[in-house]
């Protein structure tokens, strides 16, 4: 499989299944996907289409019950793989945040580097100080995550996540537990990345940000794909007569 | 009034003074604290290690069990056995468990206040283990999976992200199972330990007035008790004042 991958495609997915209760409900039921390099690609559904088991299945949050997941042309699903080394690749914010409330924001950022990649604590530091002031919040290092609103928590979540030096990020609903007027501070910091370069795999249901960002609209229904294109493709030219009840439920 | 101090005076005299009996209850204290004392860090030991087999075996045994190795079935064993410990300790009382070490188990040995303090400390250690596991499995799971997607192993995990958190919200219920655990040791005596309260118990038997050696023990327990309560309260508004 891995010779047949194009050679800038980052993840390369294979007939992914995850079955939960022996087989009787399929959450994924055979998903095949691939992501390129610098790519940005918006994964849509409706609920229980089984889109945050694929996103979490990427870095084995989800263990699939059958298929393989290609990262840089190693399964990771399969066996003897350290899983550990690819997450520190593989950056992933969660809907609600998870931040660590018993740490700093800088704390919070740079344990990781600190642990898992050996650096000093005045270069993790340095680092974190940098994002902080990309997103604009340098003056709440000190502060606890209790003391943040929402859309401040997810902005450091992901920046948390970028402090590894992630090759790809994923996004689990970012802003779906934030109140409204939130979402888009966040949504910004995340088309900023975008137009960085990150390779970016986002669940969600801002279909705004999907038309803006997104180089490639993946749309998920009963644990397959159904359908997938540009922007263009998926939300003004829908095939596939779920893809049109979809959106005509959300638009 | 005059007369019912002197009858006080005389009964205190009788239990205490006389033929140096307070020396019983110093003894008695003496004993007592060293099998809390001992069984507690016996308790503290068996907890962590069975809370942690536990908790381990259920957050990751769909990993496991995806790739079964000789690893998963040597878990699933120790797993089991930790089961089955903490089963039959909580499912007993402590007083036949340490009738059961000292006339079976260690039927040889007359060591008594040894094999008070490891009865004590492995009834202990099961509640101790369940305290713990509960304060783990309390941790929001979502805790577990940011430090997982950012790298770190499910070790490095516990130990800087969930066990700091975990040690929090346990330490008042912690303090409680050892208070509780004060008390318990009370029933040492059915094993020939003269602990406080057998040796409250030895000096009612010996001056035939059970008043004042038996409220003098409820004092004494009574004092530690509320003595390690205020330090328990103490610790838990130092916690509550750390945590924003």
């Amino acid at each position: 499989m891995s010779d047949k991958m194009n050679q800038d495609s980052v993840i390369c997915v294979c007939g992914l299944k995850k079955h939960y209760k022996g087989g009787v409900i399929k959450a994924l039921d055979g998903v095949n996907a691939e992501i390129k390099r610098g790519e940005v690609v918006v994964v849509i559904g409706p609920s229980g289409s089984g889109k945050s088991t694929f996103l979490r299945s990427l870095n084995m949050l989800e263990i699939p019950s059958e298929g393989q997941i290609f990262v840089n042309g190693v399964d990771i699903a399969g066996k003897g793989v350290n899983i550990n080394e690819h997450r520190q690749k593989m950056g992933m914010v969660f809907q609600h945040f998870n931040l660590f409330p018993h740490m700093t924001i800088l704390k919070n950022m740079t344990i990781a580097p600190t642990t898992l990649l050996k650096k000093s604590r005045e270069e993790a530091e340095k680092k974190a100080m940098e994002l902080l002031e990309v997103v604009g919040l340098s003056d709440r290092a000190l502060a606890y995550p209790s003391q943040l609103s929402g859309g401040q928590k997810q902005r450091i979540a992901i920046v948390r996540a970028l402090c590894m030096e992630p090759d790809v990020m994923l996004f689990d609903e970012p802003t779906s537990a934030l109140d409204p007027e939130m979402v888009g501070e966040v949504l910004d910091v995340m088309k900023k990345l975008a137009k960085q370069g990150m390779t970016m795999i986002v669940v969600t249901h801002e279909m705004g940000f999907a038309r803006e960002v997104a180089d490639r609209v993946i749309f998920m229904d009963a644990g397959v794909i159904v359908e997938e294109g540009t922007p263009t493709e998926i939300f003004d030219n829908p095939k596939s007569e779920r893809l049109q009840g979809f959106l005509a439920k959300v638009l | 009034m005059q007369a019912w101090f002197a009858d006080f005076k005389a009964d205190f005299k009788l239990n205490f003074i006389d033929a140096a009996r307070w020396k019983w209850l110093v003894e008695g204290l003496g004993n007592t604290l060293k099998i809390t004392f001992f069984s507690l860090l016996i308790g503290l030991v068996l907890g962590i290690v069975v809370a942690a087999v536990r908790s381990t075996y259920d957050k990751n045994q769909e990993a496991m069990a995806k790739h079964k190795g000789v690893g998963y079935y040597v878990f699933a064993v120790v797993n089991a056995v930790c089961k089955l410990y903490l089963t039959v300790i909580r499912g007993t009382p402590v007083v036949v468990q340490l009738l059961i070490m000292y006339f079976i188990i260690f039927a040889t040995s007359r060591n008594d206040v040894l094999i008070a303090t490891i009865a004590f400390g492995i009834n202990s250690g099961a509640y101790v283990a369940e305290i713990l596991r509960g304060g783990i499995m309390s941790i929001d799971n979502g805790q577990f999976e940011a430090g997982r997607s950012l790298g770190f192993n499910y070790v490095q995990t516990m130990i800087y992200i969930i066990i700091p958190q975990v040690f929090k919200s346990v330490l008042p219920t912690l303090c409680n199972e050892f208070i509780v655990l004060l008390k318990e040791t009370s029933v040492a005596g059915y094993v020939g330990v003269v602990d406080l309260t057998k040796a409250g118990d030895l000096i009612r038997g010996r001056t035939f007035s059970a008043f004042m050696p038996l409220i003098a023990v409820a004092l004494i327990y009574l004092v530690l008790v509320v003595v390690l309560t205020s330090l328990v309260g103490v610790l838990e508004r130092r916690l509550r004042r750390s945590e924003r």
